[in-house]
């Protein structure tokens, strides 16, 4: 993954595993902290990692929730919950088009998901509710 | 194109940063093609705490509609709770993502990001909603009486 674009596109969006990016990187030397990789104090890569993983669970949360009560529903969303976790760990943001199409693929997962919600509420069965 | 090295050795530790940053953002403008990265990245962060806070709105509205115990007397109570908060969590994610675009258009071009408006509709709608659920507990409790 960082080999195709490690001599294309030079510059902050290097892995930080490329063999010498100061090689292919006229910049590189006085750069440092444009690089996100291990130089990078704020640990960008790391915490998008993280709040990719963070919103998988919280589709895998969901998911067991449903599970419990519905389980045909409860399947699809922990379907979700694993491409969520996938998406996060596959595709990194360097190539624009990848980026957009997972940030689409949460927009339409949870939006289908609220829908769906909305109506089950709207015109489904009343519940009793959880009495003690 | 890059003459920032030796005027931001000149400078201190903090502000050469800022420097590089906002150079590499510039950078990538002029080529077409990303900027920093980081920026790309926080951006993508924002949207997915977006999407988080939307899959909240709904497990809440779900728990409010199919755990809670109806209201006595008020049978539209739990719908009517539940139901702004799912639709907020239908429609944040979309907003959140048209704004995503539009910040990471602004990042590509090295522009200015717009404010979010989506603070003021979330705190808006939780406000009603709030009110809302303690109206409706209180006319609850005086019918049931």
């Amino acid at each position: 993954m960082s080999g195709d674009r490690g001599a294309a596109a030079p510059g902050p969006a290097d892995e930080p595993g490329d063999d010498d990016p100061a090689a292919n990187d006229p910049g590189a030397d006085d750069r440092g902290a444009g690089d996100p990789g291990a130089d990078d104090p704020g640990l960008a890569r790391e915490r998008t990692d993280l709040a990719w993983t963070r919103s998988s669970i919280a589709f895998f949360g969901l998911g067991v929730a449903i599970l419990k009560f519905r389980p045909a529903a409860g399947i699809p969303i922990l379907a979700i919950a694993a491409v969520t976790w996938l998406l996060g760990r596959a595709a990194r943001p360097g190539s624009q088009r990848i980026a957009s199409r997972r940030v689409l693929l949460v927009t339409v997962a949870v939006s289908a998901l609220a829908l769906v919600s909305l109506v089950l509420t709207l015109a489904g069965p009343s519940s009793n509710g959880l009495r003690p | 194109m890059r003459e920032t090295g030796p005027v931001a050795r000149a400078r201190t530790a903090d502000k050469e940063r800022i420097t590089i940053v906002s150079d590499n953002a510039t950078r990538g403008a002029e080529q077409g093609r990303q900027p920093d990265a980081r920026f790309t990245m926080a951006n993508e962060r924002t949207f997915l705490a977006w999407s988080r806070t939307s899959l909240a709105l709904v497990v809440g509205g779900l728990a409010i509609a199919q755990l809670l115990p109806p209201f006595a007397g008020v049978p539209w109570g739990r719908s009517a709770i539940a139901t702004p908060l799912i639709l907020l969590g239908a429609v944040l994610p979309v907003l959140s993502y048209l704004e995503w675009r539009t910040n990471q258009k602004s990042i590509e071009r090295g522009a200015r990001l717009g404010s979010s408006r989506l603070p003021g509709i979330l705190a808006v709608t939780i406000t009603v909603v709030a009110l809302l659920a303690a109206a409706v507990d209180i006319y609850s409790r005086v019918r049931s009486r």
